[in-house]
């Protein structure tokens, strides 16, 4: 755990100096850089609220892929459950009309019902016909996406607007600000802290962990296998789908082309940094939203473009994950002297 | 006779990162034409130490001298065109092939252009054969010739190559009693021709019937190098283990009680649907432990997933306690039989865990002590208690409850898996190989653990390779050839070579009925 920190803190560092060399190559100033990026992005009101709300979306799928690749299953669906999910909220925000303590809820749960229906069907098929979820839950992403595009572009098209949308939700199921923050934060927060209190504290999260690891050694102690890979698809389908239903419930309050594009994948990429651990995922969940965050002060400010934070990001993840390794090997190395020094004395 | 040095290691250390240290400061010299056995217990770093000369593994420290001038091998094909082959426990052939393909393959004899020179290549190993009287068929397919066949053909590859050093890791790990005197014979014959031979073993008879000379490991250092003759059994277990070693069985005589388990007629296919098992019948009293014996890949391996429900019968019935768990699911049979697996690392535990994770399997679901949060939460405080009782009951030397489960020794590691296995309390213990890849001390202890559970009246169900482990704790021996149970004798009134004959396929059932 410490180790994992400190491999990670160290990773970060090395990844925007980096990133500061490849400034500097281009003629750009690194510090008048990194400066607007936290400045925008951490040490401004605004642009810390921001970065919050960012990072429901990013912390939400990243939990999803973390909790599924810990626990064995290989849910690569974020995306298409992210929509599912979004798209489950933006109906009952349509037609049901209930006040805010009833409507609020029940959007949630559909965003929820939305992703899982999504996983589900991948656990289904795998269960009935032995289809790999790596490759069906990619492929329901394609489905999934052109179904809400369909959705929002006939069905559901709202006739004001020049692309395609639905129209907005009933204002109750809207998530307010409180102090410049969105509820959608605190819902995620929750979201969070249940995961953690599953995976470190939760007998589920025992046996997902073991299954994950060794699948044969947990069914061979009695654990139901088969039953806890149905249960974990449908719980990080459900954690995709309430990052989907927040967006529509905290942002634009309505399903917009293109929604969520980019996000679900970003959360796979978290989750692979964070090495599939709970608080890792939350952490660099706020590092990564800061980051995408900040990016647009940064454009605003100076002459780097916004891409540079693709950059940054790539690198962090190659320096982070290759970093746990060789770190692990330089404490071996150290050790092995150590020993070696105590046994010609 | 004094003979010449050949090999010299000096001062070699090997550390496996982070912090074991295999071979602390070992000097040892072989002398040309000697068959010197390096023994020791399983980690004392006897294969580790030839993997280092052999060139597959770096050292961290230390000079090899061959034939008197330094070397560096760097891979075990440099060692090989020097001179020196090696046998692994493992033998990597391509059954596909036969015993010549298998033989000249990676050093075949071409004519122009690169075209193998078949029959050139087929004479020559027909004259290896003859040479060393290893009584092959170079025709034959290595997939349809036995175990101790395969292990001559490895040996042949390298004598093809032309090495004058064979280093041979647990040659008779894979044979049957029967069949060690005739390899024991090739090997001498092999030194008689000026051969050098290093015989890696943990087995004391063998070492004392074969060697020249023994040099003794422990721990990582060498103990101490002596001829054979001037060596007992009694001497080499002092020697490896560092104190005395008892090897009568301490079996007391004891009556066993009522059947526990009983196994009736199992039957089971593989997926080309060619019959594992045939009709297997095995029961086990209360107080009892019942060895099962076999060549590996006669059945026993079924006969273990059958019981514990990971694989289908086609037909048979299994009761535990008068209880039909014939096609009960894997928890309902946990309820009543502890089961421990051979292989640690892919049924035992998760190494990738921690000791405490691997250590409460199974009681997480049976022991409501483990439950918190009505059932949703799992007890870690209890959990952590838990595991401080296996430490404690099991004699277990570990660090913390949270430490990773692979920093413990392989000895430990299995203490672990005894402890969560046997505090379930099932009336019923099948343990499949449980002393493999331990040392004797832990060996020695897994086999008083054995006998313990017996006077407190559970049944056993021992699977072994190792016939003096059934012999020292099993009241019965079942015998398994091909899927087959064909034997079923009193340990008292059979023989290592009786049980052997039945290992290797002898028809007759013989059957020594105790009192059903």
């Amino acid at each position: 755990m410490r180790k994992q920190a400190l491999s990670g803190i160290l990773g970060v560092l090395a990844a925007f100096a980096i990133g500061a060399l490849v400034l500097a190559l281009q003629g750009f100033n690194p510090v008048a850089t990194y400066g607007a990026l936290l400045q925008y992005s951490l040490f401004s009101g605004s642009g810390f609220t921001a970065t919050l709300t960012r990072a429901v979306p990013l912390i939400l799928t990243g939990l999803s892929a973390s909790i599924a690749f810990a626990s064995g299953p290989v849910n690569l669906g974020q995306p298409g459950q992210l929509v599912m999910g979004a798209l489950g909220a933006t109906l009952v925000g349509l037609f049901v009309h209930l006040p805010s303590v009833f409507l609020v809820p029940l959007c949630i749960l559909a965003s929820l019902l939305g992703g899982a229906l999504w996983s589900g069907l991948a656990a289904l098929l795998k269960r009935a016909f032995a289809m790999d979820e790596f490759i069906v839950t990619l492929m329901l992403n394609f489905i999934a996406d052109y179904f809400a595009l369909w959705v929002i572009t006939y069905p559901l098209f709202d006739p004001s607007a020049s692309t395609p949308m639905t129209r907005p939700i009933s204002t109750a199921a809207w998530l307010p600000d409180l102090g410049g923050v969105n509820t959608s934060v605190l819902f995620m927060v929750l979201a969070a802290v249940v995961c953690w209190l599953i995976m470190s504290r939760g007998r589920s999260g025992y046996e997902w962990r073991m299954t994950g690891q060794n699948s044969l050694f947990a069914r061979i102690g009695g654990c139901k296998v088969d039953a806890n890979y149905v249960r974990v698809m449908l719980v990080t389908g459900a954690l995709a789908g309430l990052a989907g239903g927040l967006m529509i419930m905290g942002g634009p309050h309505r399903f917009v082309k293109g929604l969520g594009a980019n996000y679900a994948w970003d959360g796979i990429m978290i989750a692979v940094v964070a090495s599939n651990g709970i608080s890792g995922t939350f952490l660099y969940g706020l590092l990564f939203s800061a980051l995408q965050q900040g990016a647009i002060g940064m454009e605003l400010v100076t002459a780097v473009p916004s891409e540079f934070i693709d950059v940054l990001q790539a690198v962090i993840v190659l320096v982070v994950v290759a970093g746990r390794v060789s770190l692990n090997m330089v404490f071996d190395r150290l050790a092995t002297r150590r020993k070696l020094k105590e046994n010609t004395r | 006779m004094a003979r010449d040095v050949l090999i010299d290691l000096q001062h070699i250390t090997k550390v496996f990162p982070p912090d074991t240290v295999a071979l602390s400061d070992v000097s040892v010299s072989f002398e040309a034409g000697e068959i010197h056995a390096l023994v020791g217990e399983n980690g004392a770093g006897k294969s580790t130490l030839m993997k280092v000369f052999y060139g597959l593994e770096r050292r961290d420290a230390g000079d090899i001298f061959f034939r008197g001038a330094k070397v560096e091998f760097r891979t075990p094909r440099e060692a090989i065109a020097a001179g020196i082959g090696m046998v692994h426990q493992e033998i990597l052939l391509i059954p596909e092939y036969t015993v010549w393909q298998n033989i000249v393959l990676g050093a075949e004899p071409v004519r122009a252009f690169g075209i193998i020179d078949v029959d050139r290549a087929r004479e020559v190993v027909r004259q290896k054969i003859e040479e060393f009287q290893f009584n092959l068929d170079p025709d034959a397919l290595v997939g349809d010739i036995s175990v101790a066949a395969r292990q001559k053909v490895e040996i042949l590859k390298l004598l093809y190559r032309n090495v004058s050093v064979l280093v041979l890791d647990e040659p008779t790990a894979v044979l049957t009693p029967q069949e060690i005197p005739q390899l024991f014979a090739e090997l001498a014959r092999l030194r008689d021709k000026g051969h050098t031979i290093i015989f890696i073993s943990h087995r004391l008879d063998e070492v004392l019937t074969l060697s020249d000379r023994v040099t003794v490991m422990r721990r990582g250092k060498i103990v101490g190098t002596s001829a054979a003759s001037e060596l007992t059994k009694e001497d080499l277990a002092r020697q490896m283990v560092g104190r005395e070693v008892l090897f009568t069985s301490r079996r007391q005589p004891q009556e066993p009680g009522e059947i526990v388990f009983h196994a009736q007629g199992l039957n089971c296919s593989d997926t080309e649907h060619r019959a594992r098992l045939h009709d297997a019948t095995v029961e086990v009293r209360a107080g009892e432990i019942v060895g099962v014996a076999g060549v590996e890949g006669n059945g026993q391996f079924e006969l273990v997933n059958a019981i514990m429900g990971l694989a289908p019968m086609t037909s048979g019935t299994l009761e535990v306690k008068g209880k039909d768990i014939t096609h009960a699911d894997i928890l309902t049979r946990r309820t009543l039989i502890a089961f421990v697996p051979q292989d640690r690392e892919k049924m035992g535990a998760s190494v990738a865990a921690s000791i405490l994770e691997d250590a409460i399997m199974t009681h997480h679901i049976l022991d409501p002590r483990f439950r918190t949060w009505r059932g949703l939460g799992l007890n870690y405080r209890h959990a952590a208690e838990f595991v401080d009782q296996i430490r404690d009951q099991f004699t277990v030397s570990m660090g913390h409850s949270s430490d990773p489960f692979n920093s413990l020794s392989g000895g430990n590691q299995q203490k672990v898996i005894l402890g969560r296995e046997l505090l379930l309390e099932t009336p019923f213990v099948l343990m499949d190989q449980p002393t493999r890849g331990l040392d004797v001390g832990s060996i020695e202890y897994v086999h008083q653990l054995l006998l313990d559970l017996r006077s407190k009246k559970r049944a056993v169900l021992l699977v072994s390779a190792d016939l003096d482990e059934l012999f020292m704790v099993a009241d019965r021996i079942v015998v398994m050839c091909q899927g087959e149970v064909v034997a079923d004798l009193a340990t008292d009134a059979t023989s290592r070579e009786e049980i052997g004959y039945y290992m290797l396929g002898g028809k007759e059932v013989a059957h020594a009925e105790t009192g059903s």
